[in-house]
């Protein structure tokens, strides 16, 4: 019983840590939004945003320990969103003005 | 409700394998694996919406930043506080059930639940600022501009549809928790659910900084 409650307690502590870290990025974020960054705002946001994706899918949906098979997809369906975005820009970004 | 029925009175492990699987640890890796290809769909349709949202922007910048500055920014945060804090209560659920800890499962998918719907409840409160604000595109809207139509277009479809998923997700918690009441869990199912609503959060986490921290310099 003492077991699983030392087990328990590592397990609030470590996913703690990243719920920790999650809200402190939220803080930086915001911190960052007020700044006055020459229009690299939106860039540095988007940063922060990614780093906090990369914290919820490797610590809490638990990829860092998933095998490859289950990584695969994961990165699969964000290779797929690559391809939109860069096709898509492919197209906007080199209309003439 | 008694403690007795969230103890060991339900040993979810002793639960057999569904067909066709041969053991638990393949019927739960099955189960995440089809999570992610789901999941797969999902970031392509929020992705269509992101990509939308991002061509808008690059068209029409000023007003995207101008229409930005009348999102309520503390409602956001708090909403974004409220979400993370849900995956903190859910990623303990999902891990809880795997020593055994029935009642902190049963504890933290209730305050997964229960913090969905307080998201809700929040949003709700925005959606109704935002209408007495003249901030729905059409007859009347607040915010000069083309762009800003588009940028509240957009606002209100990739809150509303992140809401639905929200929703679906807090009905099924909910109905997970009350079920564990009177039934073993089955260990596969529940990273299942944790996949889906981590998925969800990290939708949010970008849809704070776009619609809610532009034009804030």
């Amino acid at each position: 019983m003492n077991g699983q409650r030392s087990q328990i307690r590592s397990l609030w502590v470590e996913s703690g840590v990243a719920w920790v870290a999650l809200i402190a990025l939220l803080a930086l974020n915001m911190a960052l939004a007020f700044l006055p960054l020459n229009g690299l705002n939106v860039a540095a946001n988007l940063f922060v945003a990614f780093v906090m994706a990369a914290i919820s899918g490797l610590f809490l949906m638990g990829l860092r320990g998933d095998s490859a098979l289950v990584r695969l997809v994961a990165i699969g369906s964000l290779f797929w969103l690559v391809v939109m975005f860069a096709l898509t820009f492919t197209d906007y970004f080199t209309r003439p003005v | 409700m008694s403690s007795a029925t969230l103890s060991q009175e339900h040993a979810d492990s002793d639960l057999p394998p569904s067909e066709p699987w041969s053991n638990i640890a393949e019927e739960t890796e099955a189960a995440s694996f089809g999570m992610w290809l789901f999941l797969g769909t999902e970031v392509l349709f929020f992705g269509g919406l992101f990509l939308s949202y991002t061509i808008a922007r690059f068209l029409y910048p000023q007003d995207f930043l101008e229409a930005a500055r009348h999102t309520d920014i503390y409602l956001g945060a708090t909403n974004t506080i409220v979400l993370l804090t849900s995956s903190l209560t859910m990623v303990v659920a999902v891990r809880g059930a795997d020593l055994g800890a029935r009642r902190l499962v049963w504890i933290c998918l209730a305050a997964t639940a229960a913090l969905g719907a307080l998201f809700l409840t929040i949003k709700g409160f925005e959606y109704w600022e935002d209408i007495r604000e003249h901030l729905v595109p059409g007859r009347g809207f607040a915010v000069q501009g083309f762009g800003a139509t588009l940028f509240f277009s957009l606002y209100w479809i990739m809150t509303s549809v992140h809401a639905v998923h929200l929703t679906v997700g807090v009905i099924l918690i909910a109905r997970l928790a009350w079920l564990m009441r009177s039934e073993p869990l089955r260990l596969p199912d529940l990273p299942v659910y944790g996949l889906y609503w981590h998925f969800v959060d990290t939708v949010w986490i970008f849809l704070f900084p776009l619609l809610y921290l532009a034009g804030r310099a």
